[in-house]
């Protein structure tokens, strides 16, 4: 093992695909240095034919994608914030999402559409967490990496699938060290991990809410509660067995996202344990969300509306008490 | 009229009056209820894409506009299986997913139509993209309406194809009108082809009706693309004929009337015969060969069965 950023698990898994495979290229604004340093480096070890800059143009971003995939190539497509997957809106839902479908599946779409999500003070504009449209949306699949150990993994596993993926990194989570192992690997998309066990609640939450509710978890143990949190680690596929196994043991459900409230990730999986686990419910479930309005430039008060380690704490005391 | 134009002009011939006579049928289909109404009639602009695809190889690729099905038949799809896409049946390209709208042929380099409208200039920036990096000289060619030059999509496109060099031929197909909007009120420029300036590409303007000056600006714009030179804008003059989809009674379109009467095939009959390309008992001959060929696709997709409704879950993942 080695321990590594989660920055620079994403430029691993990029570098070791372009590697193996000629078909992978690597494009969108500022690739060549990076805008948060994640793709530096590339464009010199692997020429300007297969890693360069874009204009600022995130419909042809996406959509030379989708063309240059539908022609056999790999390409790996950076669209900066993840709130620019609607300034693309046609390209990501219609076009990656919908194109093989349409054309009676004549061809495969392989592409990774990366972009950066989440964090305080970035603005309404550049700070969503959109996982939920994607999960929301046919024909896309998604994933929500954690650690630099899943970020590397599913990566490299991302741009093996034949499908459209998006993939978001958290910004919070870029300078996040970590183990990752040494030598070749991949992590398969749908299958959740556990991050803790326990008993008292189960906890759904991924990226910079997991830290959260590890925190969260570590105080509440001293407490003598023990949570068992759940990372699910792809959004499409969803790996429902795990979250309703833990269920299954815990009687009580907890989704804690960076993302809206209002038919988020949370509501889905809600919805879920309704239609195929209530018998094992003992509790209502519990949401921890951004309330529906946009997140505001100012740190503080977008701190304000995020779930805090303090807010998933007090919640989780308030299920079990 | 340049000698190696005799053969690529026979075809796109022999091309658009096959996808007249098949259209016609569809129409006539539509109308009697026996098919869905949901072609957007090509007639008056098939000579212009017949005539630009004739100046492609094989190895060509095409995303091409929603008037009409001479796109397809001039590469070769089989009238049966564009058929089929339209009727529901199987035998299509698309098994339902796409219809007419959609068909798709990859073997034939047809890769198919972006609904939403300006939706192709990007994709067809990406097919660029890849087929420049496979270096096998192949280019591709967007077909579009002056109308979808006015999404973002354009300038973002061919503003990479142009800083890229892609061997991109964006074809504007320009009869004036977006669905029920002339273009008087909508360009401020009314040739499409002057906005290449702004681009730093070749904007050319050519007579859509034209047979043989639509195939020699779209060989020379396929062969600067071929050299590695970069993309082309071609502007071709077309008349729409008929309305934006089948019973569309234009009230919006005060001259109709003589637009339906304004057809290029006559023309390009005269100028086929006045080329010595065939004589008149050879197109009769052709003519009753296309009739025959429509003739046989209606008769195989009426026996084709009805598309399995299970296909509705399919092929949304690979």
């Amino acid at each position: 093992m080695s321990v590594i950023t989660y920055q620079q698990a994403v430029n691993q898994a990029i570098a070791e695909e372009m590697e193996r495979d000629e078909r992978v290229l690597l494009y969108g604004e500022d690739v060549s240095i990076g805008i948060f340093g994640t793709t530096a480096g590339l464009v010199e070890r692997f020429g300007p034919e297969r890693v360069f800059d874009t204009p600022i143009s995130e419909p042809l971003i996406v959509g030379s994608a989708v063309g240059a995939a539908m022609m056999g190539l790999r390409p790996v497509v950076e669209l900066q914030f993840a709130d620019f997957i609607f300034t693309a809106g046609d390209e990501v839902f219609l076009k990656a999402g919908m194109w093989r479908f349409m054309h009676g599946g004549a061809y495969t779409l392989p592409l990774v559409i990366r972009a950066a999500s989440g964090g305080a003070g970035f603005g309404p504009e550049h700070s969503a967490c959109p996982e939920a449209f994607i999960m929301h949306s046919p024909g896309l699949l998604c994933a929500v990496p954690s650690t630099p150990e899943d970020a590397k993994g599913l990566l490299k596993e991302a741009i093996r699938l034949d499908n459209p993926v998006l993939f978001f990194e958290h910004k919070s989570l870029y300078g996040v060290r970590g183990e990752v192992p040494d030598g070749e690997y991949t992590t398969p998309f749908g299958q959740a991990c556990v991050r803790r066990t326990g008993d008292a609640v189960t906890i759904v939450a991924w990226q910079n809410m997991l830290r959260r509710a590890l925190e969260a978890a570590d105080r509440l143990a001293a407490d003598g509660i023990e949570v068992e949190i759940v990372d699910p680690r792809t959004l499409n596929p969803f790996d429902r067995d795990t979250i309703i196994d833990s269920v299954k043991k815990t009687g009580a459900c907890m989704v804690v996202e960076e993302g809206y409230r209002t038919l988020g990730v949370g509501a889905e999986i809600g919805a879920m344990l309704m239609e195929e686990a209530l018998p094992y419910l003992d509790k209502p479930l519990k949401r921890l969300a951004i309330p529906d309005v946009p997140i505001a430039t100012d740190r503080r008060m977008a701190e304000h509306i995020f779930p805090s380690a303090l807010a998933i704490e007090s919640a989780v005391r308030g299920l079990v008490g | 009229m340049a000698t190696d134009q005799r053969a690529p002009i026979l075809k796109a011939f022999q091309d658009a009056l096959l996808s007249r006579r098949f259209e016609e049928r569809v129409i006539q289909l539509s109308m009697a209820g026996e098919i869905p109404a949901t072609l957007h009639p090509g007639a008056g602009q098939e000579v212009c894409q017949a005539a630009a695809i004739a100046a492609l190889g094989a190895e060509d690729k095409v995303l091409y506009g929603h008037r009409g099905i001479c796109y397809m038949v001039a590469r070769g799809t089989p009238l049966t299986a564009i058929l089929a896409d339209i009727a529901g049946r199987e035998g299509g390209t698309n098994r339902g997913k796409g219809g007419v709208m959609h068909i798709v042929d990859v073997p034939h380099g047809v890769l198919g139509e972006s609904g939403t409208l300006g939706g192709g200039f990007v994709i067809a920036a990406g097919v660029g993209m890849a087929l420049k990096r496979f270096g096998r000289g192949q280019v591709v060619v967007h077909f579009f309406g002056d109308g979808t030059s006015n999404r973002g999509t354009f300038h973002e496109s061919l503003n990479w194809a142009a800083v890229k060099k892609l061997p991109v031929i964006f074809f504007c197909e320009n009869n004036g009108w977006a669905v029920s909007v002339p273009s008087t009120v909508s360009h401020a420029v009314p040739d499409i082809s002057a906005r290449a300036h702004g681009y730093g590409v070749p904007g050319v303007l050519v007579d859509g009706n034209d047979a043989f000056a639509v195939h020699e600006v779209m060989s020379e714009a396929v062969a600067r693309a071929r050299r590695g030179e970069g993309p082309t804008l071609i502007e071709a003059k077309v008349t729409r004929m008929f309305g934006h989809y089948i019973g569309d009674r234009q009230p919006y379109r005060p001259d109709a009337a003589e637009a339906a009467t304004r057809d290029p095939l006559p023309g390009f009959r005269q100028a086929v015969l006045d080329a010595g390309i065939l004589d008149a008992a050879a197109i009769e001959r052709l003519e009753q060969e296309c009739a025959a060929r429509v003739d046989e696709a209606v008769e195989a997709v009426r026996a084709a069965p009805l598309l399995d409704l299970e296909l509705a879950l399919t092929d949304a993942y690979a």
